[in-house]
């Protein structure tokens, strides 16, 4: 049991496996040198799910921590810079309805809770306009740095959009020639246990017995290792998320140079929403709706409506249908095995959130690698707690985005808001809201998915009334004015400053951004 | 706006130049692009930095004349004062052209000497001629070509020796803060210099790659040009 972790195996080659591949080599040789051995093996012939395509400012991080440089990143995986996402059609169903979810946080967030203030008197500007800059970029296509900005820092918090194919090689292509991974195209064709129900070794086809301390699942749905072979039960919340199924194309840009947006864009159908996400050569577009509510045909039809104004032959487009099973596995780590990506679980990608939980999972790993296996059921428990609190934080602040709607135009959105589907958790902390903004104190874990700052940005996005029985001060409101004098001045400078997200990118494919 | 045109014995007998300095001139600067190879100059005078073109973001090298846009601490009415001007001051209104398509590099065969007709040191009266009656080169003329022909090799060469430092990660950002005569405090970005561990840190043949190109050099006198920034200082306070 005092043996040491000195060979870990993940299993599958997608986003997954080698984001986690990349952060655990690049964070082992930092510390140890050579003494663990990273090995990723995956099935020469499974198509990876292209999931995935928006991510969050974490990312930066993710990239920068495996000695990534930004601008190879830019080069090589299709990317454009994403500062947030614009929620259209959500609150009541109008042509005009829309809010932002930008990455900034709002103005003074560490000290000041602009929230009342707002409420109070300055309704007649949005409450994301009215406290964050970001907004006003994004409506202009506007980049979050300068060409002269160093590579991962910024000007206005960024995250990225990007084709997860060409990200999945491209982070191989340096997990392999630079981290020292090693890297095997073969079939695992059996698992051997050992007598404490450890997995001591895969068998393969055409490798033999490979064995390891550590193995971590990035099968993705097939979830291998923790559902297939220590069948961990899943635990499903489609009966507060409804939408199982996406229908998914990509549509062209009218010419190389349109502008690329620099935001996700969401747009609420009858039974689900669009998303829309701007790629240097193309637009990712792709329905996700709750089939228990329309028919696929329906679907597909609200798809090439929703196309159709930006690129009139939709009907000719290639669509992928994609099953959503929402939900994860009732535990993340069983023995020395721990699943990573969709093997843990999926959800529908509203907030973007695959991505980052899988960055999330992978630096908590890295950081709190067990030295040996007695050391492993300790950090597996603690993992697992966190881990469940962060899948309940996602699905909370999902739901959020569904139940705050006022829509009444058909059943989805009318199920949305019927009380058995929402979580305890977060009708309790709605109860809170009713009188009291949400703030730092509400949400106290280490690495919080969601803060306070989305939840302001959502529920007052949304025109959700927060409503205080003590009235504010004229200090209160002095101090509140200064900020919203000082953001709408931010909002002038930028404007005057900032390139367009298209021409930002020319810049870096012609020039390259500085590490410095 | 500039009007750069070829320099020529005919079309250019009655023009003369004047050589004076001062802020008429343009060069009330805070910034000029300098060239490695008169780093042994500036050294004793400026604060010598790397700073990114903010159409490219690529790094090129300046001496810092000022804190500011608009306010060149060593100009005193007419007089420049230190006692050496950097090239690129002192070639003005003069440049050298490439002949062939926009983006074409600079080499000593396929360039041209232009003046900017529209700059204004450009005059009838007063100044400096540029060509005799016979259309020969006055000394004067003689002597901004010689100046000119050693700037594009030094150009080229200050533009190798920046990618060097570039490749090699050699470069990182200094920030200061300046009291300014007002009473206010002024950070200043966007300044980057030799990152000195990470100099130490090159490898045995970098180093002799470096050391036969005079690149080590190069960076130390970079480095201690940095001191330069409490002359400019001290300057400022006089104001």
């Amino acid at each position: 049991m005092n043996q040491a972790v000195t060979s870990i195996v993940i299993v599958g080659g997608g986003s997954a496996g080698w984001i986690t591949a990349g952060t655990l080599a690049a964070q082992i040789t930092k510390q140890h040198g050579s003494a663990i051995q990273v090995t990723l093996i995956e099935s020469p012939d499974v198509a990876t799910i292209g999931v995935g395509e928006g991510t969050w400012p974490t990312m930066r991080r993710t990239l920068k921590n495996m000695g990534i440089r930004e601008t190879d990143f830019i080069r090589r995986c299709q990317v454009s810079f994403k500062q947030g996402a614009k929620f259209a059609r959500w609150t009541t169903g109008t042509t005009d309805d829309y809010y932002y979810h930008p990455l900034v946080l709002p103005q003074d967030f560490d000290n000041s809770n602009l929230v009342l203030n707002w409420l109070e008197q300055h309704q007649h500007k949005s409450f994301s306009d009215s406290v964050c800059y970001q907004q006003a970029l994004c409506e202009q296509g506007l980049a979050p740095k300068l060409i002269t900005t160093a590579e991962y820092d910024a000007l206005a918090n960024y995250a990225y959009h990007l084709d997860a194919g060409a990200f999945a090689d491209f982070v191989r292509e340096h997990c392999v020639e630079q981290l020292g991974v090693r890297h095997i195209l073969d079939h695992v064709t059996g698992i051997d246990a050992a007598t404490n129900g450890d997995i001591a070794a895969l068998q393969t086809a055409n490798h033999g017995k490979l064995a390891g301390d550590l193995f971590i699942d990035c099968t993705g749905f097939k979830s291998l290792l923790l559902g297939q072979h220590y069948q961990v039960p899943f635990v499903s919340c489609r009966d507060v998320l409804f939408a199982d199924r996406a229908l998914a194309t990509h549509v062209p840009y009218p010419n190389e140079q349109s502008p690329i947006a620099s935001h996700t864009i969401s747009t609420a159908q009858s039974a689900g929403w669009i998303w829309d996400i701007g790629l240097p050569s193309r637009r990712g577009v792709g329905h996700v709706f709750s089939s228990a509510h329309i028919s696929e045909q329906q679907a597909h039809q609200e798809l090439i409506d929703y196309i159709k104004p930006s690129y009139s032959d939709a009907e000719s487009l290639s669509v992928r249908t994609i099953e959503i099973n929402p939900g994860h596995r009732a535990k993340f780590w069983v023995n020395n095995c721990v699943a990573v990506g969709m093997a843990a679980g999926f959800l529908e990608p509203l907030e973007a959130s695959a991505l980052m939980l899988i960055e999330i999972a992978a630096s908590t790993i890295a950081e709190q690698l067990p030295a040996t296996r007695s050391s492993m059921d300790v950090v597996a428990k603690r993992y697992n707690e966190s881990f469940d609190y962060r899948w309940q934080r996602i699905i909370d602040f999902l739901k959020l985005h569904y139940l705050l709607s006022q829509r009444t135009d058909s059943q989805f959105w009318i199920d949305n808001r019927a009380s058995a589907s929402i979580p305890d958790h977060l009708q309790e902390m709605l109860t809170l809201w009713q009188h009291q903004p949400p703030w730092h104190s509400d949400f106290d874990r280490l690495q919080e998915v969601f803060p306070a700052a989305s939840y302001q940005y959502v529920m007052y996005g949304m025109g959700f009334q927060t409503q205080s029985p003590h009235p504010l001060t004229a200090a209160s409101h002095a101090n509140a004015n200064k900020w919203f004098a000082k953001n709408s001045m931010q909002v002038k400078q930028l404007l005057a400053s900032m390139p367009s997200n298209r021409e930002l990118l020319n810049k870096i494919y012609q020039h390259g951004l500085q590490p410095v | 706006m500039s009007n750069f045109t070829p320099l020529d014995p005919a079309s250019h007998q009655n023009i003369r130049v004047i050589t004076d300095r001062g802020a008429d001139y343009g060069e009330n600067i805070h910034l000029v692009p300098v060239v490695a190879d008169e780093l042994r100059q500036l050294v004793l005078e400026y604060p010598v930095c790397l700073l990114k073109d903010p159409n490219t973001g690529q790094f090129g090298m300046h001496a810092l004349l000022g804190f500011e846009p608009g306010n060149n601490l060593f100009l005193q009415a007419e007089r420049w004062q230190a006692n050496y001007i950097p090239l690129h001051i002192r070639r003005q209104p003069f440049m050298v052209a490439v002949n062939g398509p926009t983006g074409t590099a600079a080499t000593p065969e396929n360039t041209v000497v232009t003046i900017d007709m529209n700059h204004p040191r450009v005059t009838q009266t007063g100044g400096e001629s540029l060509f005799s009656e016979h259309g020969e080169p006055s000394e004067y003329t003689r002597q901004i070509s010689s100046l000119l022909a050693g700037l594009i090799p030094a150009v080229i060469r200050t533009e190798r020796f920046v990618e060097a430092l570039v490749q090699h990660q050699l470069i990182e950002a200094i920030q200061f803060t300046v009291n300014l005569a007002d009473g206010s405090k002024q950070s200043f970005g966007g300044l980057y210099t030799i990152n000195e561990e990470a100099l130490a840190q090159l490898s045995e043949q970098q180093v002799m790659d470096f050391h036969q190109q005079g690149y080590f050099q190069a960076c130390h006198l970079l480095l201690a040009s940095i001191g330069n920034i409490q002359k400019l200082v001290i300057l400022q306070s006089q104001r």
